[in-house]
């Protein structure tokens, strides 16, 4: 009987002793990998601080949630910000920016694109986690049946569509490339020509740029390179792909994991996103998600421990041993594992490569406050021209007017 | 005898308590912050700041609110008079003393029972450009000279069957059923036989493919995804609304039927001279149910919606313009606006409600 009693004083004592660092994120595939990481590298670290630190994923929409969570005051000390609502987040005046926490070498070994995407007003509010970056995938079968050369990041917009456009009618019945009405795929194509969301008045403004690049991507289907995506019963480029319906694909490293499931045996590769002729560029999105911490937080000190173990070297090369993410240290570009040969290792390696230099004009999916009120201004213009409801310089000239409504004229 | 009324007063209001607190809480304290926040401009996050009526005004001049009322106002329209119309027809039909009619009777009830969810999503398949929906239109148009040929023959063989037993004398309906089984298998034999000497045949390559949700393009002054939403949202809710008139129509007395066929009145007589009338009561509180779920539908427009699903501004009504603007994607909440629309959505319900009764069906019988 004693003995049960001092061991529950002891177990007391370890408990009050031990400070809880509370962390949120996506649910789903998320869980085994955040639930991975903590058991096997944060919390083993963390333990003689007396830290433990314990993942409360939500499933179902998780912006939602969180937002409701800081504005409520109950939010977790650390938790995922999404690039796409990290300006509105870092707004709300809820998130603690980082700058004293961190050294600026400790910053500085991140890649830079992801630490700009993260930074608000001058001032750090979150480490990037993982990111990624679109590539062009290719089916090499459908290329070889076609004898068409495989798409090289030498290509132009020109050259790529005169590749797939002969796959196309080589094949009859697969597509070049399946064009979805999507600015998140799309954009990639109009950064290239030097065009900017956003321009230094804070305004956007569609030019001769962006609509050389619009009347190009919409153009696609028309000229007999690419088929609608939603013709073939899809609704993004990679299902076009797995599916054997579209013979390229503009997708991120996530298309690796389902092409895995849906098509084990495909043999194809991956290249950068065709170049503007005439700007001899191209461009491309960041996708990526940060650790922020919480500003009514009551244990900031562990919590910021908790966030320098979870972003730690060690923690991102467990995660890219295991081919769940890419990493967002600079000094992980040399990583052996981006050097293995095979398709997938292709993927990782292209997509990673996407952020830096090579990439082009690479740009962060933020636009500035707006979200997706500016988004689907360029969607529609983009959905409203492939399905044939308006021509170029109608569509533009609607959507013109919508930005000068939203962001001022 | 005062001091037992007291007691009696006391014992309801206890008994009342729980569900007034219920209501105080999650629906009183609910309305007075919402009409609060109607009246500021509110982040979620900043401290509310005092407006006064500025978002009424501002929200009748954002065009995507007037297109959300306008959305609301003609779906509530359409849905509730056909809503109304095949609740009443199905509930008659059912209320027939037919063997196994319980069986019916469940399965007309099952796409109430299901989730509004797990419905959307079938209905998401099923609107597809290659769904379901497509293919048996496909399927229909390609076998259209068959079936033409089929229903030509049958009128053709019951027409000469009928006249053939009038001119024995005896008595023979349009309609015989006798008469219609033979003819029945006597078209579908033609049919079959004239298919296989090949005089009719289906006509080949007919690929019916209507986009339904990824659209703008409209029909009769609304958007054609609102269409569809339009569709689902008949096919969920007669169910529910059949149901209620099952348990009017049970309630007729028998002798009135009977009083009338012994007048000779015929069974149209009959439904429109005493089942409507006397149903009255029940159809005011079908069309009010009917209103009110129809101005607050939201379930089926955000998941109808959703990625690669049917554009906002097609679909948007007012429940949904509400939720979008306190959870906009990727930017700032305006729960002022917000609030603004909810509290207009629901006085509209209420002036909606009161029309209805004032100039519509009301609830006072024959």
């Amino acid at each position: 009987m004693k003995k049960v009693v001092v061991l529950l004083f002891a177990l007391a004592g370890m408990v009050l002793a031990q400070t809880t660092v509370r962390l949120s994120g996506f649910g789903g595939d998320n869980v085994p990998v955040v639930n991975g990481l903590l058991n096997e590298i944060v919390n083993p670290k963390l333990a003689k601080d007396g830290i433990k630190a314990v993942y409360e994923p939500v499933e179902g929409d998780y912006t939602k949630a969180i937002l409701n969570a800081l504005s409520a005051g109950t939010a977790p000390d650390l938790f995922y910000v999404d690039i796409f609502w990290a300006e509105s987040a870092f707004a709300s005046g809820r998130v603690e920016p980082l700058d004293s926490y961190f050294t600026k070498q400790e910053l500085s070994a991140f890649l830079p694109n992801l630490m700009q995407a993260f930074t608000y007003k001058g001032k750090v509010y979150g480490i990037p986690k993982d990111f990624n970056t679109l590539a062009l995938q290719y089916n090499k079968d459908l290329f070889d049946e076609a004898k068409v050369a495989y798409p090289n990041q030498a290509d132009t917009w020109e050259s790529f569509e005169a590749k797939i456009k002969a796959v196309q009618e080589k094949l009859g019945d697969v597509a070049g490339f399946c064009v979805v009405p999507d600015f998140a795929r799309f954009g990639a194509f109009a950064y290239g020509t030097g065009w900017r969301p956003f321009d230094s008045q804070g305004k956007t403004v569609l030019d001769a740029n962006f609509k050389r690049a619009f009347e190009w991507y919409t153009g696609l289907a028309k000229r007999g390179a690419a088929k609608p995506a939603q013709d073939l019963g899809e609704g993004w480029t990679g299902g076009c792909l797995g599916g054997e319906k579209a013979a390229t694909a503009l997708e991120g490293a996530w298309i690796g994991g389902f092409l895995r499931d849906k098509a084990p045996n495909m043999r194809f590769g991956t290249t950068f996103v065709p170049l503007d002729p005439q700007s001899k560029k191209r461009g491309n999105f960041t996708f990526t998600v940060s650790w922020s911490l919480y500003t009514g937080s009551k244990n900031k000190s562990a919590a910021v421990k908790v966030l320098k173990a979870i972003t730690s070297p060690e923690a991102q090369q467990w995660v890219l041993e295991r081919g769940l993410a890419l990493p967002s240290r600079s000094a992980l570009a040399n990583n052996p594992i981006f050097q293995r040969s095979g398709k997938d290792a292709e993927l990782n390696r292209t997509v990673f490569l996407g952020s830096t230099a090579l990439g082009g004009a690479v740009l962060p999916y933020k636009f500035a406050a707006y979200g997706g009120d500016w988004l689907t201004i360029i969607n529609e213009a983009l959905s409203a021209v492939i399905t044939g409801q308006k021509n170029v310089d109608q569509a533009l000239a609607d959507a013109q007017a919508r930005f000068d409504k939203l962001t001022g004229k | 005898m005062r001091l037992g009324r007291l007691i009696e007063a006391t014992n309801a209001f206890l008994f009342l308590l729980p569900f007034l607190l219920f209501l105080a809480v999650f629906v009183g304290y609910g309305v007075v912050r919402t009409v609060y926040f109607s009246l500021t401009d509110y982040n979620l996050f900043d401290p509310p700041k005092w407006v006064g009526f500025q978002n009424y005004v501002r929200l009748f001049r954002e065009p995507d609110f007037i297109r959300a009322l306008q959305h609301s106002l003609a779906f509530t329209l359409v849905v509730t008079v056909v809503q109304t119309l095949f609740s009443l027809l199905l509930a008659t039909v059912l209320n027939q003393r037919i063997r196994g009619i319980t069986f019916f009777r469940t399965v007309y009830y099952l796409p109430s029972v299901l989730s509004s969810a797990a419905i959307t999503l079938i209905f998401l398949w099923l609107y597809q450009k290659t769904g379901f929906l497509n293919f048996a239109v496909s399927w229909v148009l390609t076998y259209l000279p068959l079936l033409l040929t089929f229903v030509g023959l049958f009128v053709v063989v019951q027409a000469v069957q009928v006249v053939f037993e009038r001119s024995r004398g005896l008595p023979a309906k349009p309609f015989d059923l006798a008469l219609a089984t033979a003819s029945l298998l006597l078209a579908a034999a033609g049919t079959f036989a004239l298919d296989l000497f090949g005089v009719v045949n289906p006509r080949e390559g007919v690929q019916f493919k209507f986009i339904w949700l990824n659209t703008r393009q409209e029909w009769a002054g609304l958007p054609i995804p609102l269409w569809a939403i339009v569709l689902q949202n008949i096919y969920t809710t007669i169910p529910t609304l059949m149901l209620i008139y099952l348990a009017g129509l049970q309630d007729i007395p028998k002798s009135l039927y009977e009083a009338a066929s012994l007048d000779g009145a015929d069974d149209w007589q009959q439904f429109t001279r005493i089942t409507v009338p006397m149903l009255r009561p029940v159809t005011f509180l079908v069309i009010t149910l009917g209103l009110i779920g129809t101005l607050q539908v939201f379930d089926q427009v955000a998941l109808i919606s959703g990625p690669g699903g049917a554009p906002l501004e097609s679909t948007v009504t007012l429940a949904y313009y509400v939720y979008n603007n306190v959870f906009p994607s990727g930017a700032t909440p305006k729960v002022g606006l917000a609030s603004a629309a909810a509290i207009t959505l629901s006085v509209l319900t209420l002036v909606v409600v009161l029309l209805q009764r004032r100039f519509g069906v009301s609830e006072r019988g024959y």
